[in-house]
């Protein structure tokens, strides 16, 4: 059994882009990328490429850290260390922004990846489609279940074998809802139905 | 696991026959909609799932005004399913236990304490009222030997709790599900569902008299 997690916004109580928009005085062209792609005029794809090339002129290093001191919810992060092996993030972020803060959560993760030069992204070399982490645990026999929230989760959540579609931090995406087994918007909540899938899988 | 038990509240229909336009969690029973007046009964019930299909924005967003800690469990096939299929998605990953609790129900506060006290599995059931009832046929113990639509000792309203594995995947009816597991020890309340507008307006008196 695994359980795939989303990173933004669902293991993270906070947005991590906006957070690092604000920090480097970047909001307002942020702001218009991320208003552009809610309503569906840029695809996630081009979107992400679009971001990286505003932030890759900044410092990794200062990204990684202002990220591994973003809040988490903490009982959620409990939940993954305590059962580390059964738990993996997917994360479109790339690996040099998140490496931290994939290391405080404790469990594997997947993530986009880039080329970093003098301390700043020269390339992007892989952008992460989170179904195809969910199609190669399913591949090895694994019960798979995604939390997520954002419309890049949409086909990762279509595939897996149960799908959670979380509205802690913000209202998740119309678009995953078709596809969502469940629907939660509360800590607890969230943690008693992994618990509840633990138990009621494994018997 | 827990031992407590989890209550799964379908309210994934489109509620064509009460004729009032919308799933009928959201209809007012005296100012305030059926599913708020099922959360302040329940309120003492820690998995309460809520399993939503049409107008499910709706529900959701009426369920978040009252209490946050529900698990939302969707029916997307509800417009060819009925409760069974919604008891089953509720069920599925729950509790060892779990009530099932029709989304047009309303039971009396004394009697919900006495059902949520109630170990084990069981059926409520209520005096007849409606005119297109299920009714339920007690043996001499007041266990719930069958169900039937034409004639019967009491009205089956629900709720009835059944051990998790046994709610089967069905199409049909909650009561379909329950009957193979028959007998199963019965419980008399006081309890309306809404199945039509004179339902409604029989309702809408009952809880007055609270």
């Amino acid at each position: 059994m695994k359980f795939i997690f989303d990173l933004d916004g669902t293991v993270t109580s906070q947005e991590t882009l906006p957070l690092i928009a604000s920090h480097f005085h970047i909001e307002q062209q942020i702001a218009e990328l991320t208003q552009q792609t809610i309503q569906g005029n840029i695809p996630f794809m081009e979107s992400f490429i679009r971001r990286v090339h505003i932030l890759g002129t900044l410092p990794v290093s200062e990204i990684d850290q202002l990220l591994y001191n973003v809040r988490l919810y903490e009982k959620l992060a409990a939940f993954i260390r305590e059962h580390n092996e059964k738990c993996v993030i997917a994360t479109g972020n790339l690996d040099c922004w998140v490496y931290s803060l994939c290391q405080k959560v404790g469990c594997k993760n997947y993530t986009s990846y880039a080329e970093v030069e003098n301390n700043r992204v020269a390339a992007i070399k892989k952008i992460l489609r989170k179904e195809e982490v969910v199609k190669f645990y399913q591949d090895q026999g694994e019960f798979v279940v995604f939390v997520g929230d954002g419309n890049n989760d949409m086909e990762a959540m279509r595939l897996a074998d149960v799908s959670i579609a979380v509205g802690m931090t913000h209202y998740p995406a119309n678009s995953i809802l078709p596809f969502t087994d469940y629907l939660i918007f509360n800590e607890d909540a969230l943690c008693r139905q992994l618990n509840q899938l633990l138990s009621v899988v494994q018997e | 696991m827990s031992s407590a038990k989890s209550v799964i509240i379908s309210c994934a229909g489109i509620g064509s026959r009460l004729g009032l336009g919308q799933t009928k969690a959201l209809i007012k029973i005296n100012d305030r909609s059926i599913i708020a007046w099922q959360l302040e009964l329940l309120k003492e019930v820690e998995d309460i799932r809520i399993v939503v299909g049409y107008q499910a924005k709706d529900v959701v967003n009426e369920v978040l005004k009252y209490r946050k800690n529900v698990i939302f469990v969707y029916n997307h096939d509800y417009f060819n399913t009925k409760t069974g299929a919604s008891f089953y998605l509720g069920a599925r990953h729950a509790n060892e236990y779990v009530i099932e609790w029709d989304g047009d129900l309303l039971v009396h506060p004394d009697d919900i304490k006495k059902i949520l006290a109630e170990p084990g599995e069981f059926i409520a059931y209520a005096d007849i009222t409606s005119d297109e009832a299920v009714y339920v046929i007690t043996d001499a113990e007041g266990n719930v030997t069958g169900f039937s639509r034409q004639s019967g000792d009491y009205e089956w309203t629900g709720p009835a709790c059944l051990r998790r594995e046994k709610v089967k995947f069905t199409p049909g009816n909650v009561f379909e599900q329950i009957e193979p597991h028959l007998p199963i020890k019965g419980i008399k309340i006081r309890a309306f569902d809404i199945d039509t507008y004179d339902d409604y307006k029989r309702v809408t008196e009952f809880v007055k008299t609270w």
